[in-house]
Parts: C-alpha cells; sequence; structure tokens
C-alpha cells in the first residue's frame, strides 16, 4: 500500500483531537502535578504565554500524559494490535506511578487511543501513520511556540470550564 | 514509499527540528517542552525501525525514561520537592 500524506494529516488530527480532550477532561491545566511542572507553566507565563496553558505543557513533559498515551497506543497496537496497545496502557500506568502523578489521563489516553488507532486501521490508515500523527500533534503544542500554544490551551481550558 | 517509510521519515524530521529548537533554546526549562517533542519523535522512530514485540517495551521504558528526566530537572530548578 503506497503512503498517502492526508493519512498521516488525519491521523494527526484525530490524535491531537484525543489527547487535547482528554487532558483537559483530566484538569491538566488546573495546576502543575509537581514542582517541575508548575515551573514550567510559570517560565511560560514569564515569557508572554498564559499560565494554565502552561501547566498543562508541563504536566505533559512531566509525566506521561495522554498524548504519550496516544503515542505509545499507536506503537503499540502497529506492532501487535489491540493486544500490543492494551500492554502500552498498563506500562504507562506504571509510568505515571514512577513519575508521582496521581493521574488517570495517561492510561485513559492510552486505552481510547487504542480502540481509535484499531478502528481506522480497519478502513486502511495505518498505525504507522498514527505514530507520525501524533508526533505532529505534540509538535505543534511543545514544538513551535510556547507563547502561542499556552493560550490557545487556556482558551479551550476556559471552555472546559464554563 | 510505504507507509512505514513515509511516518519514520515524518518522524526523523520532527526529531531533528526538535533537537535544533533544544539548542537554540536559553531557558533551560523551556529546553523541555522541544526536548518532549524530540522523545515523541525517537521512540515513534525506534518502533517503525524495529517492529518487534519487545520494541513496545523498550521504546515505552526510553519515553518514561526520558519523561522522568525532565521532570527531575525541571523540579530541580523549581527549587525541589517542597511544594509537594
Amino acid at each position: 500500500m503506497p503512503a498517502d500524506p492526508l493519512h498521516i494529516l488525519i491521523a494527526a488530527a484525530v490524535s491531537w483531537v484525543n489527547f487535547i480532550a482528554i487532558d483537559l477532561f483530566f484538569r491538566l491545566p488546573e495546576r502543575g502535578g509537581v514542582s517541575g511542572a508548575s515551573e514550567i507553566g510559570r517560565q511560560i507565563e514569564a515569557g508572554g504565554g498564559a499560565l494554565p496553558g502552561g501547566y498543562m505543557m508541563g504536566n505533559i513533559v512531566s509525566s506521561p500524559d495522554a498524548s504519550a498515551g496516544t503515542l505509545l497506543a499507536a506503537c503499540g497496537v502497529f506492532i501487535a494490535g489491540v493486544p500490543g496497545g492494551l500492554l502500552t496502557a498498563l506500562l504507562v500506568y506504571l509510568g505515571n506511578r514512577v513519575c508521582h502523578d496521581p493521574g488517570y489521563a495517561g492510561t485513559t489516553g492510552c486505552i481510547t487511543a487504542t480502540f481509535i488507532v484499531y478502528g481506522f486501521s480497519l478502513i486502511g490508515i495505518s498505525p504507522a501513520s498514527f505514530i507520525a500523527g501524533m508526533v505532529i500533534a505534540i509538535l505543534t503544542i511543545q514544538g513551535i511556540s510556547s507563547v502561542h500554544a499556552s493560550r490557545l490551551l487556556a482558551t479551550l481550558w476556559g471552555w472546559r470550564r464554563a | 514509499m510505504t507507509p512505514e517509510e513515509a511516518a519514520l521519515t515524518v518522524c526523523v524530521v520532527v526529531a531533528a527540528y526538535a533537537g535544533i529548537r533544544v539548542l537554540l533554546e536559553r531557558n533551560t526549562v523551556k529546553k523541555l517542552p522541544f526536548l518532549n517533542v524530540c522523545s515523541f519523535a525517537v521512540a515513534g522512530s525506534i518502533v517503525l525501525i524495529l517492529p518487534h514485540p519487545l520494541t513496545i517495551i523498550a521504546a515505552a521504558a526510553y519515553f518514561i525514561g526520558t519523561t522522568l528526566e525532565s521532570n527531575a530537572i525541571a523540579s530541580t530548578y523549581a527549587g525541589g520537592i517542597r511544594e509537594e
């Protein structure tokens, strides 16, 4: 099957929605889960960004959240189908405990992403496209502009709280 | 180009880009989000290059390990664990 750039873009959009929705549902922008995440949030705010978005970006850096869950679920499904995805959910759960994260955003994101990636593989979008898609999705949040990304996340957080 | 090769190309390009952003950013704490992107791209590349069941564990261990390191670096800059 030849590669289709559209598949990677669809996978990136689906991955983006999956991890942002679950991270907002688990209230990641509310506060830094560990002191390091709070510090990243404060530094981003000091650079002109928004504090809730900075906290969420700090939390993404400091512990495997739904974005990491989505990436590792895509990796697991790519190699071993749904059982592989569920194995990564267990690994993300252990990773959260290692990183002193009391939440379940990573594990939940991993389980939902396992079934999403498997579902899209049935209609011809390879799990490999989801690996690249999730890399692009995290690039848009963490890798381009911390100021603009934190403001976008703060806006979405405002909708979540409303 | 197969989907796997296309995905690997994306991962490698993003990893190189994020690595350059890490080098260019002067504030140590603000390097960490770029390092996070680099870790995502490298974890994805590991799986795409070595499709084997044990690779799932290797990629997850690599990714969780880098996350823990970023957590430790940021917490050190924040002044330790007083806030927790």
